[in-house]
């Protein structure tokens, strides 16, 4: 698994509340390294992995395992990426909701605004925020995913059908679709806007996510933080007042249209050759009861429950179980080479490095770089 | 002598024998030979490895040849050659400021007491500590980062310290922290061996100042500037660690080195040809300056003298004046603190909750406890103190055992010259290599062996690891005992133990140096750990590693986990550094 620190802790207890298991559990944290699990360059292949890129699943098939029968029905959004020619590679153990937006309701409250509804209300609402003497949004841009969520739910609101495109073609081509650089003009519409970044881009970019909900609600220098559902129990903790803690979903990119979701998951996969003992681990870890204790401490949704969570988090479970939403899976894990560290998320940090404050006159120089640095990208 | 026969007298006259009395070479006993076999074997851990590299750098579809090295043509490699190369000068600076620092050391004696600790201790912790430690210190939030604090509190505002550009001062700090110590003990040790008479005779003559510095102490001291050159060179091309704890993800890429450039070749899953070639590119330069640093150690006049007796302190310098003391006294109060602070910035913020050190800096009073320590525990850290233990005692015990009598062989077992001359060189070039040379090659026949995650494989890539070390050290120390006196020990013409005892306390101090910094340098790797070993042998540094990766949210059990990392290495170099600097320093022959 590539969890580390809180969560790990947290699966822990879910393992501890197994009960007595016939066989022992060794849990190996591979951090980002977890492509490895599969390559030839591992040591010992761990029998279960718990993929935080569902989207590798369809690139391993002839490593993996089917999964066990008579396991909960999902959701039929996951039969795209874990079911092939019928048979079931893999089973989410835990969904991230990419779309969530957290903020201090009190400054919102003090200036008169509401959560934004549609991308041009964010807009005004950041303006707003930043005349108050509040900065607006606290970027994590040290953490390269944070980057890439924040432009995927752009994009995936102004081009569903690009977005789809680009998540099951062979050989994408992002930079080829103008989409690319519509998106790539409003996501900078927002972050070029003076005064909008707590601390300005050099200090976004030394911000992980955990320094992102610090900078909100601990030290209460901004007023909102893109992150995940499983930031819960990082802004709990550290926030100044318990009380005074909001989320809202990404907003329609224009008024009227779907808003954007985009999901994320860690799916339980068996390698190649799997064992009894494995396949039982699955089945108990599948059952919906099973990650009570993970789901008490917060920071977690999965897709066959839509109770026992926070407020917060019930909200998010029910968006993501709700028919007719613009639901897609995380683009950057299914473009492969080209969503990685070298990829987008180069591009995008470049590109916020390029515009961050600096006010709209900048932005179609930097688009035009952006794409051309894709473009070498792809090759 | 005269001889009669048939009433002939003849004289016989006898002359000297010259050349051979029996044709043919000096029989020399293979016996010996077999002390060197153990060493052979461990060294083919890493030579097989090496030579699989070599091939591999150079195989090409179409038979041998140097096409993998167009990999260097790529701009992200030859930009982490170049910060490669700024780092080998970052080592000269350090070497020239450990240098001044220790002549100033030298000549205000008041500051030794307090300067020393306070320089060991960073020595002592692993390079993922002290990246830790310099993360704590920059962090850019003015309720937690020590010098984004002060500097706000100054000058209204603070620059990102660990953002581009600027990251690299973190870098430079960290590195200098832990080495200076090194650099500035030995340096130390040097100038306390120069023979008293010859500073006298150098000042009777009048000469001071620079000409006195260019005069006697930097001719005096080139051998041991060339061990700490070397030492300090090779580590500043290993760095990797350090980059990638103390550098946010963004920053990655421009303070990317060859060995990191490297390791994200081999997990993006480039070909492994070209992986080789990058491989074999780091090695070359640092073999390159191994050679070139023993090269210069070898055209020296004047050896580190061993001391047969203890020298009487009343014939020693003359005490310096008070008002020299003085200022020696502030100085080193003043040294120390500066160099001690970072430590004590660890420690008071592994002393707060997670939640008071993601939260405010380590001078807060608020929530202080052991609930981060607490919270390190839980995360594996007392299982992974085991294991490291268990490791870094089997890694020196056998390194011992088999460096020992290697050293032996080399230093007095009648090896030919030429022989000596090939293992020597041997193991000055396989003490200089990088990880990255036998990484991929080892990890794969430790896999297709059945042993990943085994502790005995890490322990035994270790210890070969050290060898080459430890033999160079060893043999060195060996051959410093004064021959005479040897020879008289072992054929009984002097009171034998006093001689015994006297060829011991010539060996001692390598032997302890070799133990403890195998110890503490297997018990803070965190490379090998992480290049080679499968999951489940889960050393100390990796533990660390997993909880720094959300650096804010973990600050305080990361902290934690850094302290408790840190306190058997610290106090093992503490309690031995006089005797480890001595068993450095003594006789280095190359």
């Amino acid at each position: 698994m590539s969890w580390g620190g809180q969560e790990l802790r947290a699966f822990h207890r879910v393992l501890d509340s197994l009960g007595n298991l016939d066989y022992t559990v060794e849990v190996v944290p591979l951090g980002d390294d977890i492509s490895s699990a599969f390559g030839a360059r591992s040591t010992r292949p761990p029998d279960l992995v718990m993929l935080p890129q569902p989207g590798l699943v369809p690139r391993h098939l002839r490593d993996l395992e089917p999964m066990p029968a008579g396991l909960a029905r999902r959701s039929a959004l996951w039969d795209e990426l874990l079911v092939h020619d019928g048979t079931t590679y893999g089973i989410p153990f835990k969904t991230a909701h990419k779309s969530a937006i957290w903020y201090r309701p009190s400054v919102f409250r003090a200036a008169g605004l509401q959560p934004p509804a549609s991308w041009p209300d964010w807009l005004t609402v950041n303006r707003a925020l930043a005349q108050a003497g509040i900065r607006p949004l606290s970027l994590a841009a040290g953490d390269g995913w944070v980057l890439t969520d924040f432009f995927e739910n752009v994009l995936l609101g102004i081009a569903p059908a690009v977005y789809a495109g680009l998540a099951t073609a062979a050989a994408p081509r992002p930079s080829r679709q103008p989409q690319f650089a519509a998106a790539l003009r409003l996501l900078g519409t927002m972050w070029s806007a003076p005064g909008s970044l707590a601390g300005g881009v050099q200090r976004s970019l030394v911000q992980q996510f955990p320094d992102a909900i610090i900078e909100v609600f601990g030290h209460r220098r901004a007023a909102m933080v893109l992150a995940s559902d499983f930031a819960e129990p990082v802004v709990r903790q550290f926030a100044a007042d318990p009380k005074d803690v909001g989320l809202f979903t990404f907003p329609s990119l224009a008024p009227g249209a779907p808003a954007p979701v985009v999901v994320g998951a860690d799916v339980m996969v068996l390698r190649k050759p799997t064992t009894d003992d494995a396949r039982d681990l699955v089945r108990r870890l599948a059952a919906p009861a099973a990650v009570d204790p993970w789901i008490k401490e917060g920071g977690f949704l999965t897709d066959v429950r839509l109770k026992g969570y926070s407020p917060e988090l019930t909200r998010l479970a029910e968006q993501l179980a709700a028919p007719g939403e613009l639901l897609q899976f995380d683009l950057s894990d299914r473009l492969g080479r080209l969503g990685d560290t070298n990829g987008l998320r180069r591009v995008l940090t470049d590109f916020l490095v390029k515009i961050g404050g600096r006010g709209a006159a900048v932005l179609p120089e930097a688009v035009d770089a952006a794409v051309g640095q894709m473009r070498e990208v792809e090759g | 002598m005269e001889l009669q026969t048939n009433g002939l007298t003849l004289e016989v006259v006898g002359r000297e024998v010259s050349g051979r009395p029996v044709p043919g070479r000096p029989r020399r006993p293979a016996g010996p030979y077999l002390l060197g076999l153990p060493a052979l074997l461990l060294s083919c851990v890493l030579l097989i490895p090496i030579g699989v590299t070599v091939v591999t750098a150079f195989r090409t579809p179409d038979g041998f040849g140097f096409g993998n090295f167009a990999v260097m043509g790529d701009p992200a490699a030859l930009h982490a050659v170049r910060n490669s190369l700024l780092w080998v000068l970052v080592a000269f600076g350090l070497v020239v400021v450990g240098f001044f620092l220790a002549l100033l050391s030298y000549r205000l004696p008041g500051l030794t007491p307090f300067l020393q600790p306070a320089l060991v201790v960073p020595f002592a912790v692993s390079v993922l500590v002290s990246g830790v430690t310099f993360r704590l210190l920059f962090d850019p939030a003015p309720e937690r980062g020590t010098v984004t604090a002060v500097w706000s509190a100054l000058f209204g505002s603070s620059p990102v310290w660990l953002g581009p550009g600027l990251f690299w001062l973190v870098l430079v700090s960290a590195f200098g922290w832990t080495w200076l110590g090194y650099v500035v003990s030995l340096f130390r040790a040097g100038l306390d061996a120069i023979p008293d008479d010859v500073t006298r005779t150098i000042a009777a003559e009048g000469v001071t100042g620079w000409r006195r510095l260019w005069a006697l102490e930097i001719p005096l001291l080139r051998p041991i500037t060339g061990v700490v050159t070397l030492t300090v060179v090779v580590a500043a091309v290993r760095v990797f660690d350090l980059v990638l704890i103390a550098v946010p993800g963004p920053m990655q890429q421009s303070a990317d080195v060859l060995g990191l450039n490297w390791w994200r070749a081999t997990t993006s899953g480039d070909p492994a040809g070209r992986t080789a070639a990058l491989g074999v590119v780091l090695f070359a330069i640092v073999a390159a300056v191994g050679l070139i640093g023993v090269r210069g150690l070898r055209r020296r006049r004047w050896a580190m003298p061993v001391p047969v007796a203890r020298q009487d302190a009343a014939l020693g310098r003359p005490k310096p004046s008070k008002r020299a003391r003085r200022i020696g006294w502030t100085a080193g109060v003043v040294v120390s603190l500066v160099w001690i602070f970072p430590a004590v910035v660890l420690v008071a913020t592994a002393l707060h909750s997670p939640r008071a050190a993601g939260l405010r800096g380590w001078w807060s009073p608020s929530g202080l406890g052991l609930s981060s320590f607490a919270d390190a525990a839980n995360a594996g850290l007392l299982r992974a103190l085991l294991s490291t233990a268990l490791i870094a005692t089997a890694a020196t015990a056998v390194l011992l055992a088999i460096a020992v009598p290697t050293a032996y062989l080399v230093a007095w077992g009648g090896l030919p010259a030429w022989l000596g001359r090939v293992v020597m060189s041997v193991f000055v070039v396989l003490a200089v290599t990088p990880v990255q040379m036998y990484a991929a090659p080892l990890r794969d026949a430790i896999g297709a062996a059945g042993l990943a995650g085994s502790r005995v494989a890490l322990a035994l890539v270790h210890a070969a690891a050290g060898l080459p070390f430890a033999v160079l050290l060893l043999r060195s120390a060996f051959a410093a005992a004064p021959p005479a006196l040897v020879s008289e020990a072992l054929q009984g013409s002097a009171r034998q133990s006093a001689v015994l005892a006297t060829v011991q306390r010539t060996y001692r101090p390598a032997l302890i140096a070799v133990a403890v910094l195998e110890f503490s340098m297997v018990w803070n790797d965190f490379i090998v750990g992480f290049l080679i070993s499968g999951p489940g042998t889960t050393p100390l540094s990796l533990v660390l590693w997993g909880e720094a990766r959300q650096f804010a949210a973990s600050s305080g059990t990361v902290a934690a986990a850094a302290v408790v990392a840190s306190v058997v290495p610290v106090v093992l170099l503490l309690s031995f550094w006089s005797t480890v600097v001595r068993g450095l320093t003594t006789g280095s022959k190359p």
